[in-house]
């Protein structure tokens, strides 16, 4: 009879849980591997989506391992579950569906959802979302052809979205804010100068705050596009869609009565250890010490989620390897004209 | 220039529900199949369920939903719906890869780890978690309907039409205050939430066809349709006990008879109902009964009088699992040889099976017309999986049955005895009723002469058993009966198939696959099992390299009926798994023997 290993369970089904449990089945092949994830799908690159505007509306062809990859590699992928909570002393996950499951190591991976700013809260149902595959093959049938989409905030997730729209011949019109650029930090005077590149690049720009900020979102009216913006000075926009992006919210609340330290992310040591030894955490989830600026820091974008992951897995096993980006974080217009960022490069 | 018409793809869909006895399972996939067929899609359908009443065993519904003609249910299902975890989680692995597991996304109990459907989806499977009870408590203020609630969000998902569920759930739950607004709350929140859902499975319903072969189908059972046979052929009277399979044949007939002033009456027993069978047979009227395995048992005795008194007389034999109680519900053909070769001394009878529903329909009154023809029992045998089996049949404006059949008394002489078994050219004696004027004769389960006296001499007995057996003879030839077609290829093939019952379907499903993969194969259904029809069969043989005999017995019971009448080989593929056998068995079997050439095929027979 087969030697019964420990029981590794991964919240999350972005690239770094994906990638964990990949390397957790390399590094500990008699290992049980359950990896948890909110989507209905497989293991898919959400880094990718914006492709649903290129004609690619397939979500097999999105797929970061074929369906096949799970069976062959013995890992249990429980997909549309939700983890309702952690009991880090038992070692127990219960899923909201009341089922429990019992884990040796436990890796939080869950990533983040996006950041809606408190003043537009109460509009989110009037926004449409991008962050699952179903959002973004619904935003792409819900728009008619060369149909006009008002985006706010930006960020490198929205941007990169943006700059695909307008390349597929719709109207992009960005409301600039505090997170435009997100998660980039950028020196004094960049912003203005890329805004200018944003709008060389087919973007229509409008700075939120002068005029006014966003006072109100309503549907449109009939015959009309389908939403409104009324900003504080009383001009105002119509679009077919409007979509947020202003940054990350890590997706921690499950954890929250675990014992495990939280800030705005989960903290973690240089090893991507929570402060519960049986739980590591990586991704967009975490917060990772960092000796020089003395304090917990995200790192995000496909290359260091994706590392993260990796070494979670090898310091699971035993490893106890410090956590290092190699992610280059600058902002920069290239020889074309356009904005650059590589946050957008993914395998 | 005309635009070309789009094109309609065709639907090819199976649905499986899957709860727990008591949980309205069997109830959805009733309406599901009432409402398509409605829609116009042609559907089998075939219920499992346990032996217990409520409240303990699994019980699956499931229907091929199609445009074009099926003939068996699918390997593979394309959607699943799984009212209760416990007993959907073995049946997780028959949906196919795209295709969708609908199922409750909360539990209001504890599940230990592996408790849960979601746990047990092939990462190629499609999830639907809805809220079943939620939805339903928010609907109806109850969970009883939360079958309703997931048969909603299937038909909201693929946006079948709305109306035909809610005036099917109004017809089938009309007669109770109440439940049919309560269901059809349930089933309009259901359609809502459905509706609204993302889907990423591959499962299309085309438009159903409404041609020809669509307009007034009747969705009905094996059994229903026995019984419409039956009633088409004017069946007088009916004696029957209670058993499973066989037990909604009576059932139907009492709420049918009557309308037409026809009589019905539940014996003490099998025994009882056989004799009060073969009595109303010898009286003139059409007589039936109908029963399982261990009631053809019990019957077998008084079988043997019918043959012996030339009464005509027919018995539905709806099988099971057996020996004994054996698993009353699960299908089986097992009851072959009992009803061909069972009882004492020479009982030769009329032994016939119909394939499909349609052919119950048939064969219920066709047998009426045989047993009066020939004057002798005839049985017809059905098997749990037909009897249960649902289908959209398309019955014709006049029903295809003679109304008496029987062989007229010529006028005798002046003073001349009348011989009830006169041996004449065709061996059928010329039949007089009880009490006809002249006609007076002796009968008795004794060996007799042409007039009925008890006669033990060897040469009479010699004469009267060649006359039983060799009038049934015709009966191969009777008039408007199918006892034996093929289909599938002409001419020399590697693979035939020879099959009977319900298992038929299965192998022309697996029949048309083997000859896409380019082996010539062909498939010969044998609706009259005695007498056999040896010269169609033989001549069938002999254009095959093999022949193949699928069937859900342990004995191969027809392949040594085969091999009893023809002496030659055959393959037997004879298994008792409880349910269909799978169509992808017999294609590996077909593919294996095609494979193997004539000289291993010889070797493959012999190993069998």
């Amino acid at each position: 009879m087969a030697a019964v290993g420990k029981h590794h369970v991964i919240i999350g089904g972005g690239i770094s849980g994906s990638q964990a449990a990949d390397t957790l089945r390399t590094l500990d092949p008699d290992s049980r591997i359950t990896l948890i994830t909110l989507s209905r799908l497989p293991v898919y690159n959400r880094y990718d989506l914006p492709q649903v505007f290129r004609g690619r509306q397939d979500w097999r062809d999105f797929l970061v391992q074929p369906p096949e990859y799970y069976r062959r590699s013995r890992i249990s992928l429980r997909r549309a579950t939700r983890v309702a909570n952690v009991d880090a002393t038992r070692r127990i996950i219960t899923l909201a569906h009341n089922e429990e499951l019992r884990y040796d190591t436990l890796l939080v991976a869950s990533g983040g959802r996006g950041y809606l700013p408190e003043e537009l809260a109460e509009f989110l149902p009037l926004l449409d979302s991008f962050t699952s595959f179903e959002d973004a093959v619904t935003v792409r049938r819900r728009l008619p052809e060369g149909g006009h989409v008002i985006m706010i905030g930006g960020d490198m997730i929205g941007l990169d979205l943006a700059r695909t729209m307008v390349e597929t011949g719709h109207r992009v019109t960005l409301v600039a804010g505090p997170q435009t650029f997100w998660p980039h930090r950028l020196e004094a005077g960049e912003r203005k100068q890329f805004l200018a590149v944003l709008a060389k690049m087919g973007m229509q720009v409008v700075e939120s705050e002068a005029h006014g900020n966003i006072e109100t979102i309503e549907p449109g009216a009939k015959g009309m596009p389908a939403r409104r913006i009324v900003f504080g000075d009383n001009t105002d926009l119509r679009a077919d869609s409007i979509m947020a992006f202003c940054g990350l919210v890590p997706s921690v609340e499950f954890m929250l009565g675990s014992g495990v330290d939280i800030e705005r992310g989960l903290l973690v040591s240089r090893s991507l250890r929570t402060t519960n030894e049986a739980i590591y955490a990586a991704g967009d989830v975490c917060q990772i010490w960092d000796q020089d600026e003395k304090r917990y820091r995200f790192y995000y974008g496909w290359k260091n989620v994706r590392a993260m992951g990796e070494l979670a897995a090898r310091n699971i096993v035993g490893g106890d390897e410090p956590w290092s980006s190699n992610q280059d974080e600058s902002l920069r217009v290239q020889e074309n004209g356009s904005l650059y960022s590589p946050f957008w490069e993914y395998a | 220039m005309t635009r070309p018409a789009k094109e309609t793809p065709s639907t090819d869909i199976q649905v499986a529900i899957c709860g727990s006895a008591g949980e309205g399972t069997i109830a959805a996939g009733d309406i599901l199949r009432s409402a398509l067929a409605e829609a116009g899609y042609r559907i089998i359908s075939f219920d499992t369920y346990p032996p217990e009443i409520r409240g303990f065993g699994k019980c699956i519904a499931r229907l091929r939903v199609t445009t074009e003609q099926a003939y068996s249910l699918k390997q593979q299902s394309d959607v699943l719906i799984a009212l209760n975890d416990e007993h959907a989680i073995p049946h997780i692995g028959e949906v196919r890869d795209f295709g969708a597991v609908i199922y409750d996304g909360h539990s209001i109990a504890k599940l230990p780890e592996g408790g849960h459907v979601s746990g047990h989806l092939r990462a190629g499977q499609l999830p639907y978690p809805v809220s079943l009870r939620e939805l339903c408590e928010k609907a109806t203020g109850g969970n009883r309907s939360r079958n309703i609630v997931a048969l909603g969000f299937l038909a909201g998902v693929y946006q079948l039409p709305k109306d035909a569920f809610l005036r099917i759930i109004t017809k089938k739950f009309g007669k109770k205050p109440g439940v049919a607004e309560q269901n059809q709350a349930a089933f309009e929140t259901g359609y809502t939430v459905g509706e609204a859902a993302f889907r990423l499975d591959d499962v299309v319903f085309g438009a159903p066809k409404r041609d020809a072969a669509t307009r007034d189908v009747v969705m009905i059972n094996g059994n229903a349709a026995t019984v419409r046979g039956a009633v088409d052929a004017g069946i007088d009277c009916f004696f029957g006990y209670p058993i499973t399979p066989a037990t909604s044949i009576m059932e139907r007939l009492a709420s049918e008879m009557p309308k037409h002033g026809k009589r019905l009456l539940q014996t003490e027993d099998e025994i009882s109902a056989i004799a009060a069978t073969i009595g109303a047979g010898y009286t003139g009227a059409r007589a039936a009964t109908a029963t399982s395995g261990p009631g053809l048992s019990l019957m077998q005795e008084m079988l043997g009088l019918g043959v012996i008194a030339e009464v005509p007389s027919v018995v539905f034999v709806s099988q099971r699992g057996g020996p004994s109680t054996g698993m009353p519900t699960k299908t089986e053909q097992s009851d072959l040889s009992a009803a061909v070769h069972g009882g004492h001394g020479d009982a030769q009878k009329i032994v016939i099976a119909p394939t499909n529903v349609e052919g119950c329909y048939r064969c219920g009154g066709k047998a009426f017309e045989m047993a009066e023809a020939y004057q002798t029992p005839v049985v017809v045998l059905l098997d749990l999986y037909l009897s249960n089996r649902y289908e959209t049949v398309q019955f014709g404006a006049r029903p295809p049955f003679e109304a008496n059949c029987s062989k007229p008394r010529a006028k005798a002489a002046p003073g001349e005895p009348y011989r009830r078994f006169a041996l004449t050219e065709d061996f059928v004696s010329p039949r007089a009723l009880p009490g006809e004027p002249g006609a007076m004769h002796t009968i008795t389960g004794l060996e007799h002469n042409e007039l009925g006296r008890p006669n033990d001499q060897g040469d009479m007995h010699e004469r009267m058993s060649k006359k039983r057996h060799e009038k049934l003879k015709a009966a191969l030839k009777h008039p408007d009966f199918t006892h034996c077609k093929r289909f599938g290829d002409e001419g020399r093939i590697k693979v035939g198939m020879l099959a009977w019952g319900s298992t038929f379907g299965e192998c022309l499903e697996a029949m048309f696959k083997a000859r896409a993969e380019g082996i010539p194969c062909a498939a010969m259904k044998v609706v009259m099992l005695s007498p056999f029809p040896v010269e169609p069969v033989s001549a069938f043989m002999d254009d095959c390299d093999v022949v193949l005999v699928p069937e859900v017995n342990y004995e191969g019971q027809f392949a040594r009926l085969i091999q009893g009448e023809l002496g030659r080989p055959v393959v037997s593929l004879a298994r008792v798994p409880g349910v269909p056998l799978p169509v992808d068995e017999i294609l590996e079997t077909i593919r294996r023997l095609a494979a193997s050439g004539p000289r291993d095929a010889a070797r493959l027979v012999r190993a069998a």
